[in-house]
């Protein structure tokens, strides 16, 4: 009972330290939670990337900016640093997944691609990114190397969003296997689908979802042709 | 017209549906309300079935409800069959208040167009010399004109203008090498056009060649704004239209058109007992103009004569040059360049040197064989526009340094002195024209224009555009808010910081002290109310939302961070002067632009207002040709900065969102605008 409680006072204290950018509150309180003996990972996802999750609705709700994203991005690397060490091998195998992502060719905007590369890597993903002005070759290249499940596209203009249809398709027909998931600025639901993506992130919290729900997916429809 | 969306369909039918995104289903502008056939007596055939089906992006903006009520967005209801459409208030175009007023500036008048007056010996059965080569000879013998050439439709004229003209004439030169037309007789008066294309609006100045003046102004907005607001949406348009880019071209013909045409009727032509030159009538803004001679009055009345079609003088004939400045994309698209290339990185131009392009090549009616001269343009975003701000203010001829802000959709700067210029284009946005702001509109008549919030009580007084007394002195139905325009989303947007309601994150503070301030029952996101439904026009509350104040914030950042890192790569800490250009310019209050961290620290009275710049600079070069090839100069020695490629420029974005800053401090700012006593 008494653990229970001290790790539930451990968790909602890294969360908050998250939330509200404190980031010797994150030091401190990841600390005690390994001299408290608890497991990292446990401290990691439920302390942590939990507040980072709330952080992601503040963000939706436009309640929270650009620099407060950052900032509690800070504060949970910080924890991050020390708990990350001490997560058992078989955790830190347990990957929700892995994903590309990149800006498409023609455009040099990296900011929002950056938040959403955040907030995957904090909910678990495994991200490898490409930067900005990226040739679909790039992309191809890359997934064939780290076998990835997602790539993911920005453009923050609709000049180079008229590009992504094409990436999709090259990206398609080498790598069948692989969802795609689109967003920036000038992009929309509709656009999504018009261009045939998989997944559209409307933004930074909302990315994480959408990979969420393409990961469940494709486990899904593996599940159902091993079924078979 | 059937599957077009009822924007495009307003547009063809020459009605205003507003539509600020370009039809990208994005800025919700563009409600309209379905209505039943019988009442706007098509008969019940015309029914909310012909509006094509509903799309996901409407939801954002019609309640339910609403939807129940037949409300649609224009720009995603389809025109399947009859209909009837009732266009609220709010999404009706209303006429913009454009301000592209003539800034006093010097200028040398040296035109590239010059006027001649010559006698000629008249030709005899000894002396049968062309009429051509009698006209070069005494040009040279008179005025020293060698090596002459003259366009074809000049050398229809000459025959005949020779001999009415008893062989007096008055030949027009452009660059002093080629005869652009002939008039009979003495001439004294040519004319000239300088126009200045923007993204949102454009606008013409009509000069006298001769005396220089402006006599007459004309503006409108952008025809293109119907294939969207921005500059990347039309090169869209163009990508994904097969004759896009010539469809655009020939609206933006048609408008430039149409403005000359106005500036040409507000000049009119005198009877038999006309003067010589220019009177201006101030009383009608009407300036009159005079013929070359009484002899030849006949000429210009339009239908007086019309065996003598060819040499009537009609007006656009004495419109004999014409300078033309606008951002990269908007001057591919007037001279037909393929504007891809501006749109995606690396960010290359067609063309970066002047061009003289013959009117009539242009489809743009001025006289028959004048050119168009176009400004060059510097580098991808940074446009013949800027060239023509740096023609008008000069910054490269003076020891101080000076910091000059274009605010447009898109904005751009320069900063330097005698010995070295730097540029570079940020991404304002729209947010300080009033677009991708909830209740942002355009300044038009019922646009919030000025706000003064008090502290203690958070109570809102604000002007409308088109009243003269602030909210405060009106009773509420006299007030008509429709939406709020540039500077007075500038003017809230400081008010809300300086009465603590936002804090310096941007962030509505968690302690408000005014039923103004509440959430969106289904959103959850917070929203201060401006103008309550009664004081409006439009029968809703006009509010500003937590994303409103994020674009605001947008914009500002992307400014003061291109300021940042201009100054940065000059290495200079402070700079001598800033001024700020674009028509917004003018009607911005200098503390709330200063006290939000939009400029860096500078001596407040050293921050001036300049007004349209990039047109005087199209107007210093109308009239000086000298200052064309001063403009090649400038394009090619400005450097350039592209600030999305500074290795911090995240860095330096991010903290500039912070209001005023979340690092750097203003000393000088804020020494001016503490309020004393």
């Amino acid at each position: 009972m008494d653990s229970d409680m001290k790790r539930k006072e451990i968790l909602e204290g890294l969360s908050r330290a998250v939330v509200e950018y404190q980031e010797d509150r994150a030091v401190e309180l990841a600390q005690r939670a390994l001299d408290e003996g608890m497991d990292a990972f446990d401290a990691i996802m439920n302390g942590l990337a939990a507040g980072m999750k709330t952080v992601g609705e503040l963000y939706d709700r436009h309640e929270y900016f650009v620099p407060e994203i950052l900032m509690c991005a800070d504060a949970l690397y910080c924890g991050l640093d020390i708990l990350k060490p001490h997560i058992r091998k078989e955790q830190a195998d347990a990957s929700q997944g892995q994903v590309v992502i990149g800006t498409v060719q023609g455009d040099v905007h990296d900011i929002g691609k950056n938040l959403v590369k955040m907030m995957l890597e904090v909910a678990g993903f495994t991200v490898h990114d490409l930067g900005r002005d990226v040739p679909v070759s790039r992309f191809l290249e890359e997934l064939e190397r780290t076998g990835s499940d997602i790539v993911a596209l920005s453009s923050m203009m609709t000049t180079t969003m008229m590009r992504v249809k094409g990436a999709i398709s090259e990206i398609r027909e080498s790598n069948p296997a692989v969802s795609i998931m689109i967003g920036g600025a000038p992009v929309t639901r509709e656009v999504a689908d018009l261009f045939g993506s998989d997944g559209f992130a409307e933004s930074a919290g909302n990315a994480v979802q959408e990979a969420m729900r393409l990961m469940s997916q494709m486990r899904g429809d593996a599940a159902a042709l091993s079924a078979r | 017209m059937e599957g077009t969306t009822l924007v495009e369909a307003s547009i063809q039918l020459g009605a205003s549906i507003e539509a600020l995104c370009g039809g990208k289903k994005i800025c919700g502008k563009c409600r309209v309300r379905i209505e039943d056939g019988a009442q706007g007596g098509l008969g019940p055939d015309a029914s909310h079935s012909h509006a094509g089906p509903w799309k996901a992006e409407e939801q954002a903006h019609i309640s339910p409800e609403e939807r129940d009520a037949g409300f649609r967005l224009a720009c995603a209801a389809q025109v399947h069959g009859d209909l009837v459409i009732f266009v609220p208030e709010e999404s009706r175009r209303a006429a913009p208040v454009i301000s592209k007023h003539v800034t006093p500036i010097h200028i040398d008048p040296d035109p590239a167009v010059k006027l001649y007056t010559v006698q000629l010996t008249p030709p005899s059965l000894e002396d049968s010399t062309g009429d051509f080569e009698r006209l070069c000879t005494e040009l040279e013998r008179i005025h020293g004109l060698t090596d002459l050439t003259i366009d074809w439709l000049a050398l229809k004229r000459i025959s005949r203008s020779l001999r009415t003209g008893h062989w007096t004439v008055t030949a027009v030169l452009w660059e002093d090498r080629e005869i652009l037309d002939i008039f009979p007789g003495i001439m004294e008066d040519a004319y000239g056009i300088a126009a200045d294309v923007g993204t949102t609006t454009m606008a013409v100045y009509l000069c006298n060649l001769g005396t220089m003046e402006v006599v007459a102004t004309e503006s409108m907005m952008n025809p293109l704004a119907g294939y969207g607001e921005d500059v990347m949406s039309r090169i869209t348009y163009h990508m994904t239209n097969r004759s896009g880019l010539e469809t655009m071209r020939k609206e933006l013909t048609a408008g430039l058109n149409s403005m000359i045409t106005r500036a040409c009727n507000r000049i009119l032509p005198v009877g038999c007992d006309c003067e010589r030159g220019i009177a201006a009538d101030s009383g009608h803004d009407v300036a009159r103009l005079s013929s070359y001679g009484a002899d030849h009055a006949a000429d210009l009345s339009p239908g007086s004569n019309d065996k003598d079609r060819d040499s009537r003088l009609t007006t656009r004939r004495l419109l004999l040059d014409m300078t033309v400045v606008g951002n990269t994309v908007m001057h591919h698209i007037l001279v037909g360049l393929d504007p891809q290339v501006v749109g995606i990185a690396p960010f290359t131009t067609a063309i970066g040197h002047s061009l003289d392009i013959r009117a009539r090549d242009l489809g743009i009616s001025i006289g028959d064989s004048a050119y168009v001269h176009v400004l060059p343009n510097q580098a991808g975003f940074v446009g013949a526009d800027n060239v023509g701000v740096i023609l008008a203010e000069e910054p490269h001829r003076k020891e101080e340094i000076q910091l000059i802000i274009d605010i447009g959709t898109n904005g751009e700067l320069v900063l330097g002195n005698n010995k070295r210029m730097i540029s570079c284009s940020c991404a304002t946005g729209p947010a300080l024209e009033g677009a991708h702001i909830t209740f942002g509109m355009r300044a038009a008549s019922g646009a919030i224009e000025r706000v003064v919030i008090d502290p203690e009580t958070h109570e809102v007084d604000f002007k409308v555009i088109g009243r003269q007394a602030w909210k405060s002195r009106l009773i509420p139905e006299e007030i008509g808010a429709k939406g709020i325009c540039g500077s007075g989303i500038l003017d809230l947007f400081a008010e809300l910081y300086l009465s603590e309601i936002i804090t310096g994150s941007g962030r509505f503070n968690p302690e408000q002290k005014s039923p103004r301030f509440r959430r969106d029952a289904d959103s959850g996101i917070a929203e201060f109310v401006v103008a309550w439904a009664n004081e409006t026009a439009v029968g809703r509350d006009l509010v500003i939302t937590q994303k409103d104040v994020r674009q605001i914030q947008l914009a500002k950042a992307a400014i003061y961070s291109g300021c940042k890192l201009l100054m940065r790569k000059m290495g200079v800490a402070r700079v001598d002067a800033i001024k700020i250009a674009g028509a917004f310019g003018n009607h911005v209050d200098r503390q709330k632009v200063t006290i939000v961290g939009m400029l860096p620290d500078c001596e407040p009275d050293r921050v001036s207002f300049v007004g349209n710049a990039a047109g005087d600079g199209a107007r210093v070069a109308l009239l000086n040709h000298g200052k064309r090839r001063e403009a090649d100069w400038i394009a090619r020695n400005t450097e350039h900065l592209v600030l999305t490629l500074e290795e911090d420029f995240q860095k330096e974005f991010t903290e500039a969102l912070h209001i005023p800053h979340m690092k750097d401090r203003f000393p000088l700012i804020e020494a001016f605008n503490r309020p004393s006593g």
